[in-house]
């Protein structure tokens, strides 16, 4: 679904390569604290982009890994590499300024080995539903921060 | 004749050591440090660190994740404190943990700084003003 997030932008949205639609507004205002990205925006790239943008993808890039290794955790009962990785990913997200995935991580930090299994996997679910919620917000704010720029370079003054 | 032999001690390099397994975190610490004149070195996990901090202790500072696979930041510190040519190294541990007692855990084991996630990129720049800045003496025993 995060790959089509384009398709839910309107034609004018499109047609000016600057705004995004307000459903996925909304989306990103529920799941996605916008401030704390700004945040970095005074921090340099030192690749001449936008720090956010990098921040954003290094997440996107590293949480299939994280969520599959919490999966094969909860699956095989290895509590401590599901604790590991839960708490790992619940720092990147309250960093990014995801705090619905970093609530769900925190849920997965306290299982213990009396925890039932269907209590675990509901748990794991709840957490992958966080983070596909969280994807899409996350790549809607990354395009939104790279279209203006995109607009310029195509507009042939850059 | 008398013969004067003059050393002149190296300075610290402005070198800091990370260990963290998040690469938002790494990548977010390295691009400070480096805003502030500091080189990074990054391991990715507790292990790694340690077999750095064995054959390198050319650092200005070091900023350790609390929780990471193979060996915690409590152990890299424990281990830094004991080693003489680490014990002036100045710690800064970065946590996403809420027990209060961690905080108390690592000033013991002889952390400088103690940050709690999430913090603002300002809460993280002013530690490490203060962390590079910052080099503990060495405790005397007399």
């Amino acid at each position: 679904m995060g790959e089509d997030i384009t398709s839910y932008m309107t034609e004018l949205d499109i047609e000016n390569n600057f705004f995004i639609s307000d459903s996925i507004a909304n989306i990103a205002n529920e799941v996605l604290d916008v401030e704390v990205l700004k945040a970095f925006e005074k921090i340099k790239s030192d690749y001449d982009s936008d720090f956010v943008v990098e921040l954003i993808d290094l997440y996107l890039q590293g949480t299939p890994q994280r969520i599959q290794a919490i999966r094969k955790a909860a699956g095989e009962k290895q509590w401590i590499a599901l604790k590991h990785n839960a708490h790992t990913l619940k720092g990147s997200s309250s960093t990014l300024g995801v705090p619905t995935v970093a609530k769900a991580c925190e849920e997965l930090e306290n299982v213990t080995s009396s925890t039932s299994n269907e209590v675990v996997q509901s748990l794991v679910q709840t957490l992958e539903s966080q983070v596909l919620q969280a994807r899409e917000a996350l790549i809607a704010e990354r395009n939104r921060r790279l279209q203006p720029r995109t607009a310029f370079h195509q507009s042939g003054l850059f | 004749m008398s013969q004067f032999h003059i050393t002149f001690k190296e300075p610290t390099p402005n070198r800091v050591l990370i260990a963290d397994d998040d690469p938002v975190m790494t990548h977010l610490l390295t691009t400070i440090l480096k805003q502030q004149q500091c080189e990074s070195v990054v391991a990715s996990d507790g292990r790694e660190a340690y077999r750095i901090l064995q054959a390198d202790s050319r650092f200005r500072a070091a900023i350790l994740d609390m929780s990471m696979p193979f060996l915690e930041g409590l152990d890299l510190i424990h281990y830094m404190r004991s080693e003489k040519r680490l014990m002036r190294i100045p710690i800064m541990m970065i946590t996403a943990e809420t027990d209060i007692k961690l905080m108390s855990d690592s000033f013991s084991a002889g952390a400088t700084a103690f940050l709690p996630k999430p913090f603002t990129v300002e809460q993280l720049e002013g530690a490490i003003r203060m962390l590079i800045g910052n080099r503990k003496p060495v405790k005397r025993s007399n």
